[in-house]
């Protein structure tokens, strides 16, 4: 395991001394990959990785690929799903400039839409700063490496009262089966006062894809500001996927963040947020779906810093055959941040006996005039309602799937992208159905 | 139609239907009373499919079928109907589409055509207005957030629309103030015919007096301890259950 680890780290190394296409500064990037030396990865001794060993992660050494031909129909099938959006299109760790839209005409007075890769040297200092101005609390060695290698990435600004009403969307495909590639892209969020941004993230592969997907996003929201992001985990099962999200909100902003996760042989999501103003909502949202041996790990960190801020999580496991979920999630609230309101809730539905979830909500409460409430459950479907709908003569295979459908709507139905929410609850569909317990 | 023979049946290693037998032939009405926790929703829910009860011995044919081994959905489908003494809410599945979803198992189980989505409202509004419930408990998740009496009327509408052969209600009277009464048996004598029949069980003779039955059971420490007509429940209301169960044993 630690023999894998360090080839891994050497490796890291040894593509930083070769490459030279990367898009953040030199100096940055130093930075970056001495973290990269002398951190070490994770291991269950760690709290925060308790229940999700990395062996399994860093079995198969990665490699960057060479820009790849794909096929367009591909990409067509996953753009065609959100006909109301603009699309900007990566492929194995590359921008694909002709399946994506112009971003020039996406570009007007107000938002920069601009590809790292296209920033001129000397030029990255906004994003380096937004980026630095990130202080994560853990999983620190991914966003690192993702870093210290980032060869492709987005840095998005809005300016003040500027809304981009068409939601981005953002597809991250891979394609390779041969070796397992290695896709880092950074996607870097500036919402300036009362500008407003939603964004579809999505991670999708061709099948028998191998990859390690390690993104990472920050974003940056000025007062008034209003970020919606929605973030689908539909890699192929030979994929792992780590990543880590930061926000940070100033007065009265918002964000809206829901992760949908039912891709992977391995996933990992960190987010964490901070609030730095006053009057600020966030929303977390996710489903993670597990199937085969699949293993999910959902930690977030809210950090309430400030008073009068308003957090709210909800997330929801499904977990068929010998899938693992894990949620891992904290709140807390310092000192001074009085009136505080915080909510965080974890429910899971074990449709297996082989499945297995561990839960670990937690609030921690310094300051006293607050409102915070947190609890988890994992259950397996209610029998009583399995009857009920047996007894009006659907099948018990059906009366599961339609309980389960259920249990996963009342996540997906917060969704306010119509095309989106109609795209998730069919993947969930889709996936359900496929798992032996739905097979006709 | 129905046919119980001498049934027992325990729940946890305890015996709950003690040698019950009871005939129902199509086109009657049969109201079953009792003292609490006498056994009466053990048998709806038996005679439905629960699991959770184990038949110890005897038999109960429908229409020539061997009830007991048929799974619960199977047996709706073959026209056997229970509406709940405690109906369970069911949060994120739609009332409309459940009951479409239902209605077109039975319908296929019957060989007919399944209802689109229009031909469905249609019969659903008509079969509403039978139940006088309110539209919007229609666009609901499944009995959530319903009161006492709403979830009464939405199993009386379920059974509406299901249109089955055999209906079992257990308890369908409790919780309902006196409109309510009326509008429930209303809809279960508009839906009687010679085809159909109806297990009532109940507590109170005043559904009696809007359900007319044609017999009245006792049922008691598992068994039915005395069958007449509807005579007998107003004598229940009189005298209660304890003259019975001091009485030897009458068998129906
Ligand atoms: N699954 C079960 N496990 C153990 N005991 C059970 C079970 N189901 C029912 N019982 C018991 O069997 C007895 C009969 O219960 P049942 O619900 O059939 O009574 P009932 O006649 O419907 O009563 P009520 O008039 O109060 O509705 C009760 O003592 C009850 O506690
Ligand atoms: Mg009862």
């Amino acid at each position: 395991m630690t023999e894998t680890l360090n080839i891994f780290k050497d490796w890291v190394q040894d593509q930083s001394r070769k490459g030279s296409d990367f898009v953040l500064s030199k100096d940055f990037r130093q930075r970056s990959l001495s973290e990269v030396r002398t951190e070490n990865f994770p291991t269950r001794k760690n709290e925060e990785w308790r229940y999700t060993p990395l062996s399994s992660v860093f079995d198969r050494q990665p490699s960057f690929a060479a820009e790849a031909e794909v096929n367009p129909a591909d990409v067509e099938q996953l753009t065609a799903a959100f006909a109301d959006a603009h699309h900007l299109v990566f492929i194995d760790g590359h921008f694909n400039r002709t399946l994506s839209d112009e971003i020039s005409v996406l570009a007007r007075d107000g938002i920069a839409i601009n590809l790292l890769e296209d920033l001129e040297p000397g030029s990255q200092d906004e994003v380096e700063r937004v980026i630095k101005n990130a202080k994560l609390t853990d999983d620190n060695i991914f966003r690192h490496i993702t870093q210290g290698l980032a060869r492709t990435g987005l840095f998005i600004e809005l300016q003040k009262n500027i809304e981009i009403t068409k939601p981005l969307h953002l597809l991250f495909l891979g394609t390779q089966s041969g070796k397992t590639t290695l896709s880092n892209p950074i996607n870097v969020v500036h919402l300036n006062p009362n500008s407003r941004l939603k964004i579809i993230q999505q991670f999708a592969s061709v099948t028998a894809t191998k990859a390690l997907t390690i993104p990472a996003d920050y974003f940056q929201i000025d007062e008034g500001a209003a970020l919606e992001i929605y973030k689908l985990g539909l890699e192929s099962d030979e994929t792992d996927h780590l990543s880590n999200t930061y926000a940070q909100l100033a007065d009265a902003g918002s964000l809206n963040h829901h992760q949908y996760l039912f891709g992977s042989r391995f996933t990992r999501t960190n987010t964490e947020i901070n609030f730095a103003g006053s009057g600020s909502e966030v929303v977390l949202r996710g489903i993670y779906l597990g199937d085969k041996s699949q293993h999910l790990d959902i930690r977030t960190y809210v950090d309430h810093a400030q008073p009068n801020c308003m957090s709210d999580q909800h997330f929801r496991g499904i977990m068929n055959d010998h899938s693992r979920g894990v949620f891992n999630g904290l709140v807390l609230v310092r000192e001074h941040a009085q009136k505080t309101n915080a909510q965080q809730s974890n429910k899971n539905l074990l449709l297996s006996r082989d499945a297995r979830v561990d839960t670990k909500p937690q609030l921690e409460i310094h300051a006293d005039d607050v409102k915070c409430a947190h609890g988890a459950t994992i259950g397996e479907l209610d029998e009583n309602a399995l009857f009920y709908l047996q007894s009006r003569g659907i099948s018990k295979q059906d009366a599961a799937l339609m309980l389960t459908r259920a249990f996963a709507t009342e996540i997906t139905q917060e969704v306010k992208l119509d095309s989106l929410r109609e795209y998730i609850q069919a993947e969930i569909e889709a996936r359900l159905m496929e798992a032996q317990n739905f097979h006709v | 139609m129905l046919s119980i023979k001498n049934l027992n049946v325990s729940a946890e290693g305890k015996t709950i239907l003690n040698g019950l037998n009871l005939e129902v032939n199509k086109g009657e009405i049969h109201a079953i009373m009792g003292p609490n926790g006498s056994g009466k929703s053990t048998l709806a829910h038996v005679l439905s499919g629960r699991s959770g009860y184990q038949v110890e011995s005897g038999s109960a044919s429908y229409n020539g079928l061997d009830l007991l081994d048929m799974l619960p959905e199977i047996r709706a489908r073959e026209g056997i109907f229970l509406a709940f003494q405690y109906p369970i809410e069911i949060p994120g599945v739609n009332n409309t589409s459940f009951l479409k979803k239902a209605l077109n198992e039975i319908r296929k189980h019957r060989g007919e055509e399944e209802l689109d989505a229009i031909d469905f409202l249609q019969l659903i509004k008509k079969q509403m207005q039978l139940v006088e419930m309110k539209e919007d408990l229609l666009r609901r998740p499944v009995n959530q957030g319903f009161s006492g009496g709403e979830k009464k009327r939405n199993e009386i509408l379920q059974m509406a629309v299901l249109d089955p052969k055999l209906a079992i209600l257990d308890e369908t009277d409790s919780g309902l103030d006196i409109d309510a009464l009326r509008i429930v048996a209303g809809g279960v004598n508009k839906l009687r015919s010679k085809d159909n029949a109806f297990v009532v069980i109940t507590h109170y003779q005043r559904l009696l007096d809007y359900i007319v039955p044609d017999f009245v059971h006792v049922l008691s420490d598992g068994k039915i301890i005395k069958s007449g007509t509807k005579e007998l429940a107003l004598e229940l209301e009189d005298r209660g259950y304890d003259w019975l169960t001091n009485e030897p044993e009458t068998v129906a």
